[in-house]
């Protein structure tokens, strides 16, 4: 009975969005103030009633209402509440509801920052609407969370995927959701400007906030999954080029670029046609992500069951939103140019540079993703396109882009100043050199990619410390946002680079209370028991680590086997100091009794996740800073 | 110059929206299976410790056959669902295809090891005379002759969908 209401409630929200969208589009009228206030508290109801719906549903989850045949068969009794509201997002139905809830949430928040009189206001939030009827059709018709066991519902669930028992997944999904759907803001904006079609109209200045809110959500999602790949299921390392980080990562770009492009759009009005085409990449990049995992058209962790309907239906909605976006933005054109040219090496020209730059790598990417399905729809083979093709095309790119930042510190906005070797560039050179230098000797490696990377990660950090100095000593002027997130930059190719030349692994038999070395390393393993818990049952060892120094901890690498599904997972233990991890997994059990365990030792790992972490950090002081009204 | 420019932003978005149609409806329900039943073609290969050597005559009865490979991401994927069989009782052969011997041991103490024997063909020869055209495939086998040819990830749908009526219709296992 619940559930309908929460059903109800959901058809009613899809209603009243519609009619938003209507108001907010397609009605002319004198009286602009009587509709923009009509279009907001419309939209306010519409919300309203979607919220209820989804806090209904988390209720019937949290008190075990197993006559949802979703909660029945992804949720559990014995399950804590945590999990039992996670448990929501652990599938495609719920996580599909979740989103949706999501996109109306910003909505909402920018229907109620933003003042009625805001020109663009009306037709963004109509926007908006028309979006969220076509992902609520989609996920009524095609996905309902809403079905029903009845009359007779089972006793209990069927619990959820052991590896998503996980605080960090519990949270990983909601933040990357709230990044993707983010990005609906500057989009309906543009799509509210192209519409106005008057090029006075500001509304780069209009959404810089919401763009940087979003872009820190799906910078913090990012960050999330990777660890959680890292710790629970056992990857051992921070990045795989999984279709599906691939599908993170591209909105990532496309967000990162048009942040960049959205300043120069507010400060002099140029890249405005960039800014207006990245806002549209962003949200389409966004949806695309959505599709790929939905769809079942690629297999991976993330896929959810393949359903071809769903996909169809997402993929004539994505084509939809881009058509009718595009045949706009084509429209308009001539409406929209910039007002005069860029200065040769001022800001701007950088840039655009930079905009080039990451324009290529989404591309690739892309072709990354697409290339593999299109050779196996030819040639009827599988393959994968892996960390060759995208280390082949990143590590050239990135140092380029690296070099060309280098240079920007000292560009003016729309001043063309000779760029001059000057100290702080010589003495920038100088440092990364003895460093790099340095490196190639210390570890004595001659590997090209990872020297030069380590080279142009240094050469931003040393140029922005001398920056930082300045500011200290004469006050010269420094922004501070971009300041931390360069420097977060430099350090994430920093330990990048180190963490690819320092890291190893290997994987041994142990015996019990025999030492084995690896690398300054001796592992003994102690003990080993069988542990039986609530809803699994688990081999638990534990091994005894001694290093050169002296320095000694023991690790608990374990296996489990969940009774619900019958599925063994693996739980690895992990030792982190400031510089590096040991990582370990334990495997089978020889015929000789010996046990094969999987030992890392990952430098520099943590600092990756730390930098990406920095550069989040510098969004969210730009948002609170009182130098940005907007 | 401007034409091209918009003729570029609208073609480039659209055939991606296209292909990605052609891919999607050209993936029908189960296009990797094959139920012509066919005999297990002759070899003699050694398994995957090099020890023994393994021929038609070393596997008899009922099994499921899986060519998969270290360098195989799909592999890693299918994996925990074929630690699931071999946990239930099904007996599962592995046929590590192209691979080298060291990749595909560490790979099988990393994630576990579903098959009750490994044979290694280095070359791809018996690969090639069952019609192996990727990783991962996987056979089911009944007294040397096999059954079902499937090409791609095996998961609970797959098995449920392609395997299960078969074993069920002929009291396998």
């Amino acid at each position: 009975m619940i559930i309908e209401i929460s059903h109800f409630l959901s058809i009613l929200a899809t209603g009243l969005f519609f009619l938003v969208g209507y108001f907010g589009l397609f009605i002319k009228s004198h009286n602009t103030k009587y509709f923009s206030n009509l279009v907001a508290r419309t939209y306010s109801h519409g919300f309203l009633f979607l919220i209820s719906s989804f806090i209904i549903y988390i209720w019937l989850a949290i008190t075990d209402n197993f006559s949802v045949e979703y909660i029945a068969s992804h949720s559990n009794s014995a399950l804590p509440i945590f999990y039992k509201i996670s448990s929501i997002w652990s599938a495609h139905e719920g996580s599909m509801f979740l989103w949706i809830v999501f996109l109306s949430l910003w909505g909402f928040i920018f229907n109620i920052r933003v003042h009625n009189d805001e020109i663009l206001k009306s037709k963004s939030i109509g926007v908006i609407s028309f979006v969220l009827v076509g992902f609520l059709i989609f996920l009524l018709w095609t996905s309902n969370p809403f079905n029903t066991i009845l009359p007779i519902a089972p006793l209990n669930g069927a619990d959820i995927n052991p590896v998503l028992q996980d605080p960090a997944l519990a949270i990983h999904p909601p933040t990357l959701y709230l990044g993707y759907v983010g990005f609906v803001i500057p989009f309906a904006c543009a799509i509210s400007f192209l519409l106005h079609g008057n090029s006075e109209i500001k509304w780069e200045l209009l959404v810089r906030k919401w763009s940087v809110a979003a872009w820190i959500f799906l910078t913090a999602g990012i960050t999330l999954g990777s660890w959680w790949a890292y710790y629970e299921l056992g990857w051992g390392g921070y990045w795989f080029w999984d279709p599906v980080e691939n599908v993170a990562l591209m909105p990532w770009l496309a967000a990162t670029a048009f942040l960049h492009s959205l300043s120069v759009s507010i400060k002099s009005s140029q890249l405005r046609i960039w800014t207006i085409l990245l806002s549209i990449l962003v949200f389409s990049l966004s949806l695309f992500g959505a599709f790929i995992v939905r769809s079942g058209i690629i297999d991976s962790v993330h896929s959810f069951a393949n359903d071809p309907d769903r996909g169809l239906y997402l993929l004539a909605f994505i084509g939809l939103i881009i058509f009718i976006s595009i045949s706009l933005f084509i429209l308009r054109l001539s409406n929209i140019q910039s007002v005069s040219k860029i200065q040769k090496f001022s800001k701007q020209s950088f840039i655009s540079i930079n905009n080039i730059l990451f324009g290529t790598l989404i591309f690739s990417v892309m072709l990354g993703v697409t290339y593999p399905l299109i050779y196996e729809f030819i040639f009827g083979q599988k393959i994968s396109v892996g960390a060759p093709f995208y280390n082949a095309i990143f590590i050239p790119i990135v140092i380029l882009a690296c070099i060309f930042l280098f240079f920007s510190i000292e560009s003016k906005w729309s001043r063309n100043i000779n760029i001059r070797l000057n100290i702080p560039i010589l003495l920038s050179i100088l440092f990364s050199t003895i460093f790099t230098v340095f490196v190639m000797i210390f570890f004595q490696t001659k590997n090209i990619a990872i020297l030069c990377s380590i080279f142009a990660g240094a050469l931003i950090i040393f140029r922005y410390i001398q920056e930082i100095l300045n500011y200290i000593s004469v006050k010269k002027f420094v922004n501070p946002f971009s300041v931390i997130a360069h420097m977060a930059l430099g350090l994430l190719i920093i330990s990048i680079a180190f963490n690819s030349l320092l890291s190893s692994e290997r994987a041994m038999n142990v015996v019990f209370n025999e030492a084995e070395k690896y690398k300054d390393l001796t592992i003994v393993l102690k003990n080993l028991g069988v542990e039986n818990n609530s809803n699994y049952d688990s081999v638990k060892a534990t091994f005894f680590v001694k290093d050169l120094k002296g320095n000694s901890f023991n690790l608990y690498p374990e296996k489990r086997r969940y009774f619900t599904r019958g599925q063994i997972t693996t739980e690895t233990a992990i030792h982190t100091t400031v510089l590096r991890d040991i990582y370990m997994t334990i495997g089978e059990q020889l015929d000789d009794g010996s046990w094969v365990v999987n030992i890392q030792i990952n430098y520099l790992i943590r600092w990756i996740w730390i930098s990406a972490m920095l550069m989040g950090f510098a969004g969210l002081l730009l948002i609170v800073s009182k130098r940005y009204k907007t | 110059m401007k034409f091209i420019f918009k003729l570029a932003v609208f073609i480039i978005p659209v055939s991606f929206i296209f292909l990605f149609y052609i891919l999607l409806t050209n993936n029908n329900n189960y296009p990797g299976a094959d139920y012509n039943v066919s005999e297990i073609p002759f070899f003699e290969l050694k398994n995957l410790e090099d020890i023994e050597t393994v021929t038609p005559d070393n596997l008899k009865g009922d099994f499921i056959l899986n060519v998969w490979a270290s360098w195989c991401i799909t592999c890693l994927i299918e994996h925990p669902y074929l630690m699931n069989l071999n946990n239930n009782g099904i007996k599962v052969i592995g046929l590590n295809y192209k691979d080298n011997k060291e990749d595909a041991i560490s790979w099988l103490n990393k994630y576990g090891n579903p098959y009750k024997k490994i044979i290694h063909d280095y070359n791809g020869t018996l690969a090639l005379d069952l019609g192996v055209t990727g990783a991962p495939e996987t056979f089911l086998v009944s007294d040397g002759e096999i059954i079902v040819h499937y090409q791609g990830e095996v998961n609970k749908l797959i098995w449920e969908d392609v395997f299960l009526p078969i074993i069920k219709e002929r009291k396998m296992f």
